[in-house]
């Protein structure tokens, strides 16, 4: 079981969050015209990489609030965790 | 206002579990709360309302994780902007909805979609720990957190370190099954339904 950080409750156990999937992809701007390509890319291509990686998580059965949080997909650790309107570089 | 309780076909009263031998001031007692009134109140994003100011029922709104209450009201946090407020005065709503207007919050009457167990009793904290990962010995009197119980979303609200006493509140349609996986819990303690 994974510690999670939220930044607005603190650690908490995984039990308590929902994954949310990729946190670098971005949105085609609106009022633009997208291509099926572009669209599809958003939609459904991930990179899935082992390593360091910025993912969404959701503290479903916490504050319900979405986000972000830097996990190693290969050994787990988490580095750091940060809010929305929050970079993590 | 009343209305059925969720827990109207099971919560028997009587002594239950491990009991015999024991000194009643030992077992612990479990209640079902009903009758209160329920309020979300909900910050819009693009609200620029200074909550620290603002005043419900003499209550200032509480900060993260904490509790703000008086004797007949309780102000919960439960996220970002987001409060619950629970009270038995029946026109609590009348008393804070010129305050907190509809341009920037967003109120719902929640009364009836909660059902709230009460656990009071020395054990009280040893029985949420049988259902959920919170690190409850770091929380006392005046806090309150939403967590899990049995995979059930609950929200805690400590009530009282001294008796000890931790209501759960969980959605209505859980009641039930709440209030299984919380006497099942307290079986080896022994408790008394009240
Ligand atoms: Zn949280």
């Amino acid at each position: 079981m994974l510690h999670i950080n939220c930044p607005f409750c603190g650690l908490r156990a995984q039990k308590e969050f929902a994954y949310g999937g990729d946190a670098t992809v971005k949105r085609p701007e609106i009022n633009r015209e997208v291509s099926k390509e572009e669209w599809d890319n958003f939609v459904y291509m991930r990179k899935s990489p082992r390593g360091k990686h910025i993912e969404l998580w959701h503290h479903i059965s916490g504050c319900r609030q979405w986000f972000k949080v830097q996990r190693d997909t290969a050994t787990h650790e988490i580095f750091k965790t940060a809010k929305m309107s929050e970079e993590i570089v | 206002m009343t209305y059925i309780s969720s827990l109207q076909n099971i919560h028997k009263h009587g002594t239950f579990g491990d009991y015999e031998n024991k000194n009643e001031n030992e077992l612990l007692k479990l209640k079902e709360v009903k009758n209160l009134i329920i309020y979300q109140i909900v910050k819009y994003k693009n609200s620029t309302a200074d909550v620290s100011k603002m005043n419900l029922d003499g209550l200032r709104l509480p900060d993260p994780l904490k509790v703000k209450h008086n004797s007949s009201t309780r102000i919960l946090w439960m996220g970002p902007d987001n409060w619950l407020v629970i009270s038995d005065k029946k026109n609590i709503f009348d008393t804070f909805k010129n305050d907190f207007t509809d341009k920037d919050f967003a109120i719902t009457d929640l009364s009836h979609s909660r059902t709230i167990i009460e656990v009071e009793g020395n054990l009280a904290r040893e029985v949420i720990k049988k259902g959920s990962p919170l690190n409850i010995n770091e929380l006392g009197e005046g806090d309150c957190s939403n967590s899990v119980f049995h995979a059930i979303t609950i929200t805690l609200d400590f009530i009282s370190d001294n008796p000890q006493v931790i209501r759960v509140l969980a959605l209505r349609s859980f009641g039930e099954s709440l209030h299984h996986s919380l006497t099942d819990a307290c079986l080896e303690f022994g408790f008394k339904s009240v």
